[in-house]
């Protein structure tokens, strides 16, 4: 559960150290069992208020759209949707940290996009003469995709940390140059219909198929990060008992490990409640020979294949910025560019690696979105920078540098996607849409500011 | 209609381009042309009289469409009334542009061709010339200028093939609506279109209009979710999809597939993308709305040997009065666009506008005539 | 200008400045300094401001490599580049700003570019324990292990400092001013630090504004002025005024005239 210090974070001896309680002056006294609980559990306080702020938005939505927003298909919906913002907002979190920015990642993800698209659709089966539809096709585009990001990456971090140039005007000229090089490359043209395999990392359907994972394998997957959860907090208590430290109290721990249970299960349970869709079930049925019952076919769907690949990300990122020496390098000089660098710390390699990762992290998101649309299109990602960094700023980080939590950012880029297909729901136009979200990237931004005043 | 969009991606380009310290770059997509500022292509055939010079003032030279369809199609028509073609490019700069106007009448141009960077930047250049005695051609687009020829694509025209491809599949039930950039004139222009084929029936109840939605530059991406939301908010129960272009069209197919619904909902588009002309012999889009560039180009070629003649600009044929959104009247000629369906794909196929490789990719065999 | 014979003589210094020259632009902020220290030597190093002490002492911590001259660590001529050659050297630094990442714990900051892992990734309770026992010899009443060091007092800060640069042991100290942010208390306690590190051998380059700091914790003074050495005195040899004529007049004790030696007094009171 230890990642990378949180300001508001309570301390070891139980002190909280800022809890949103704490603001409210008398209601906070009111709520200081709940208070002296949380410091027990030894939950971010912050991020714990961003899930209370979801949800708060899921229930309104809900009673105003009549039950549909928690719909286990809009759920399902909601998931795909938020999953290629969110794979980008944790590179965006460590970029930022370390007092950076990447304003070239939409333009970015539409170069990796085509090139992707063009190599499983043109140079793979055209070019080479292999044909359609192989079944290595989209592995070779994905690592084309991957390895083509983090060179493009490199390249922007390499000119801002050796060259000195600052971030904002590296990948300001890196939005007009990887948007225009589309145009000089693919001519304006529309790169479709993609690999049929490789639109299964966008949760697409191709005929009966669906790029999700099904029922048992959700199930097992989510087994699999309960047992993870329990196992981490048996070997953190083991841990710090070895080096006499204090622990939390059993019952805090019990409840840590069954609260996570139950989160991971009941995102499986979601996900396993949406049924292929009527249509597709009936192909399946009759592909596979099973007469429909008379209450219709019902075959779960499981947990999508982009949300697969942003849980996976989401693990992979928090275990670099948490248990990894590389972030911690990236939160020291986020904290201190100086000290890091008289600490010893290798900071232009560093600052130079953040952003390789970044682009590394796009072509994973460029991947999701073209096999989503089943399409390259010229304007693949035009303003995801914006989302990108509004998901990680509305999760907690602080353009100062040096503070952020990738989880923070997942939960920021949900809390957006939320509100953006809550509001189409709702038959609200993009206009308005917009002020909305403007409005509360603002709210959210300046009430964490508040907060960390106070407790500071 | 990303036009606009790609015009501006263009000029960013350009601007990238100018700071690598490339300057005139371009060859690399544009096949046959020249990257000279002004380029001159002498006619064969001398005639005693000296040839009428046609000036052509291009935008932005390097986006493929102009190039590679319309410029051939000035040429021909120009060659085949006796003109002299010149031409240079105003690299997406509104003020080059200006410049460039006065050049090409400095060189003897008598009639000028301006495809505008700034319908309005360009407007005190436009009013110089025709001071002088020179022709002005608005191509494709809009100049407000009254005594400026305006030659485009009737883009409420446009809107309304869509609606009739779409309508004529179902002519009731439940309708999405998928607009473009909220900025961009033509959603509305578009929007309009779509209005004189259905809204009677929208009045009488028999269309019920269940999402209606402006898209933040024209991106099938957010087409796509906001299609997905559609469907949720009404079960599915979604009975025609009207796309204001190609590329959205293609996010409401992938959100129809996922439902398994794709091929079973009609749904429009227009740009004559190879993606969606696909997707007419796949089955799973109903009509595209097809400009064709060419017919653009020698339209604008023969109306500009007839100013040559006479520069009365009502007197070209085939002109009509047309009402600016700034209120002037211009005389205009409005192309008819073609609407292509599963039935007359093979026109496409036989202007060369695509492959049959390209258009019948995945077609199962017997699927589209135009594919066997 | 030469300095003084060391106490001991076949005794190797621990570390070497020769002949060091910094400049910036075309200003020489060092110009031919030449320092050292022995083991279990506290070497003060005074001057007005901008005289350039700190530039001195970075060139020897791999903050900023000198423009020329030699450094020597037991003997043996080196080349510091960066703050991690030093450090290899055995040579670590308590800088004046502390050098801390506030965004980050005690923990986090001791190790700060040394972390210990296990089986690759950050061992945290180690890090911790470990700190928790250095820590404890400088302020036994520290608690605050995971909070960030933004949040703790000036003097918890200055251990936490104090606590990187000894917990690797070190052979060369370079404390800058580390007394300055500290009280009474505090500043009793640093005092016993240092005189418990000289009795482990260890060298220490003392910087401070506060003569009288000096007085008590240093064996020899070097004094700077605009750049060049005035001079090395040993402790026992010479009066704080003297120290303060060379501080403010650039000369030595030995060129002072009766009437320079009165003024200083006369201010001073």
């Amino acid at each position: 559960m230890s990642g990378p210090p949180i300001p508001n974070a309570p301390t070891a001896e139980g002190r909280p150290a800022g809890s949103i309680a704490s603001v409210f002056g008398p209601i906070g006294a009111a709520l200081a069992p709940v208070r002296r609980t949380l410091s027990y559990l030894e939950v971010d306080t912050r991020l714990l208020g961003m899930v209370l702020a979801l949800a708060v938005i899921w229930v309104s939505f809900d009673l105003v759209s009549g039950g549909t927003f928690l719909s286990p298909r809009n759920l399902w919906n909601l998931s795909v949707q938020s999953s290629s913002i969110a794979i980008m907002a944790t590179g965006m979190v460590l970029v930022i940290v370390s007092r950076g920015i990447d304003l070239s990642v939409g333009s970015m993800l539409g170069f990796l996009g085509y090139t992707m698209a063009m190599t499983q659709a043109v140079w793979i089966p055209q070019a080479l003469g292999l044909g359609f539809d192989r079944p290595y096709t989209w592995i070779i585009a994905v690592v084309v995709g991957v390895a083509l990001g983090a060179v493009i990456g490199g390249l922007q971090g390499f000119v801002i940390a050796y060259g000195g140039v600052p971030s904002f005007i590296v990948t300001l000229g890196g939005l007009l140059v990887w948007r225009g090089l589309i145009f000089r490359y693919a001519q304006g043209q529309t790169i479709a219909p993609l690999d049929q395999n490789f639109q299964m990392l966008g949760g697409g359907t191709v005929g009966t198929r669906v790029g999700a994972l099904g029922e048992w394998a959700s199930w097992i997957l989510g087994a699999v990060i309960c047992v993870a959860i329990v196992y981490t907090l048996i070997t953190g208590r083991r841990r710090r008992r070895r080096y006499g430290f204090p622990n939390r109290p059993l019952w805090a721990e019990a409840m840590l490990g069954l609260a996570g249970c139950a989160v991971a299960l009941g995102v499986m349970w979601v996900a396993n409640s949406y049924p292929l869709p009527i249509n597709v079930a009936l192909q399946y049925g009759q592909e596979h020979g099973i007469t429909p019952p008379p209450g219709g076919l019902i075959i779960p769907t499981g947990l999508a294949f982009p949300v697969v690949i942003m849980l996976g990300v989401t693990v992979v990122m928090t275990f670099i910025a948490s248990r990894r020496r590389f972030g911690r390098y990236v939160y020291a000089i986020g904290g201190n560019p100086e000290a890091a660098a008289l600490a010893g710390i290798n900071v232009r390699r560093t600052l130079m690696l953040t952003f390789s990762l970044m682009g590394a992290l796009v072509a994973l998101s460029a991947a999701v979105q073209t096999a989503r649309l089943d399409a390259a299109v010229t304007n693949l990602g035009v303003q995801n920078e914006l989302d990108v960094i509004s998901a990680a700023v509305i999760g907690g980080t602080s353009f100062a540098g040096g503070i952020g939590t990738i989880p923070g950012a997942i939960l920021g880029a949900v809390v957006m996607q939320s509100l953006r297909s809550g509001m189409v729901l709702l038959l609200v136009d993009s206009p308005t849409q917009d002020i909305v979200v403007g409005i509360v990237l603002v709210a959210a931004v300046g009430l964490d500011t508040a907060l960390r005043r106070r407790t500071t | 209609m990303s036009r606009r969009f790609v015009v501006l991606a263009a000029t960013l380009m350009l601007i990238v381009s100018a700071c690598g310290g490339t300057g005139t770059s371009g060859t690399t997509t544009a096949p046959a042309a020249t990257t000279a500022p002004v380029a001159v292509a002498t006619t064969a055939a001398p005639t005693a009289a000296p040839p009428c010079t046609v000036g052509v003032s291009w935008n932005n030279y390097q986006e493929e469409r102009w190039a590679k369809w319309d410029e051939p199609a000035i040429k021909a028509a120009i060659a085949a009334g006796g003109g002299k073609y010149i031409s240079n490019d105003a690299k997406s700069s509104a003020e080059t542009q200006a410049s460039n106007v006065d050049n090409l009448i400095s060189q003897g141009a008598k009639v000028v061709i301006v495809l505008a960077q700034d319908g309005t930047a360009i407007k005190p250049s436009v009013a110089k010339a025709i001071q002088n005695g020179v022709a002005v051609i608005a191509y494709d687009r809009l100049i407000e200028d009254p005594k400026a020829l305006y030659i485009t694509f009737d883009n409420v025209l446009v809107g309304k093939l869509e609606a009739q491809s779409v309508f004529a599949a179902k002519a009731s039930g439940n309708y999405v609506i998928i607009k473009g950039n909220k900025a961009d004139a033509n959603a509305d222009f578009l929007r309009g279109g779509y209005d004189q084929v259905i809204k009677a029936a929208v009045t009488s109840g028999a269309i019920k209009i269940v999402g209606e939605t402006y898209t933040d530059n024209w991106d099938p991406a957010k087409a796509q979710t906001e299609m997905e939301q559609f469907l949720t908010a009404n079960s599915n129960k979604v009975d025609a999809v009207l796309s204001e272009n190609d590329g959205m069209a293609g996010g409401v197919v992938a959100a129809l597939t996922a439902q398994g619904l794709a091929g079973k909902v009609p749904v429009s588009g227009q740009d004559g993308d190879k993606a969606a002309l696909n997707r007419i012999a796949l089955g799973t889009q109903t009509v595209d709305v097809w400009k064709d560039s060419r017919a653009l180009g020698k339209s604008a070629g023969e109306a500009a040997m007839q100013l040559c003649k006479n520069s009365d600009i009502t007197k070209v044929t085939g002109t009509a009065p047309f009402t600016t959104p700034g209120g002037n009247t211009v005389s205009s000629i409005l192309l008819q666009p073609d609407p292509i369906t599963s039935a007359n794909l093979k026109d496409v196929l036989d202007a060369g506008w695509i492959t049959k490789a390209d258009l019948c990719q995945g077609v199962a065999a017997g699927k589209n005539a135009s594919c066997n | 200008m030469s300095a003084m014979p060391a106490p001991v003589p076949p005794r190797v210094p621990l570390a070497e400045l020769r002949d060091i020259q910094v400049s910036f632009g075309g200003v020489r902020a060092v110009d031919g300094v030449t320092v050292d220290v022995y083991p279990g030597e506290v070497v003060g190093l005074v001057g007005g401001n901008g005289a350039g002490k700190s530039t001195l002492i970075r060139t020897l911590s791999g903050a900023r490599p000198p423009d020329s001259g030699q450094i020597r660590v037991s003997g043996q001529a080196v080349t510091i580049a960066n703050p991690r050659d030093a450090k290899a050297l055995g040579i670590e630094t308590i800088y004046q700003t502390l050098a801390l990442a506030d965004n980050l714990d005690a923990p986090a900051n001791v190790f700060l570019g040394r972390e210990l892992t296990a089986t690759g990734t950050l061992n945290d309770a180690a890090m911790e324990s470990a700190t928790r026992k250095v820590i404890s010899r400088l302020n036994p009443n520290f608690k605050n292990f995971k909070m960030p060091v933004l949040r703790l007092s000036g003097g918890q800060r200055q251990a936490v400092a104090i606590a990187r640069a000894i917990h690797f042991n070190a052979r060369v100290l370079i404390m800058d001013e580390p007394t300055a942010a500290l009280g009474p208390a505090e500043t009793a306690q640093v005092h016993a630090l240092v005189e418990q590190l000289k009795r482990d051998g260890i060298g220490i380059f003392l910087i401070s504004h506060d003569i009288h700091d000096v007085f008590d914790l240093s064996d020899r003074i070097s004094v700077m002025y605009h750049g060049k050495l005035v001079g090395t005195v040993k402790k026992e040899e010479i009066t704080t005024d003297e120290v303060l004529g060379m501080i403010i007049l650039g000369k030595p004790p030995t060129k002072l005239t009766a009437q320079e030696l009165a003024e200083l007094r006369s201010p001073a009171g």
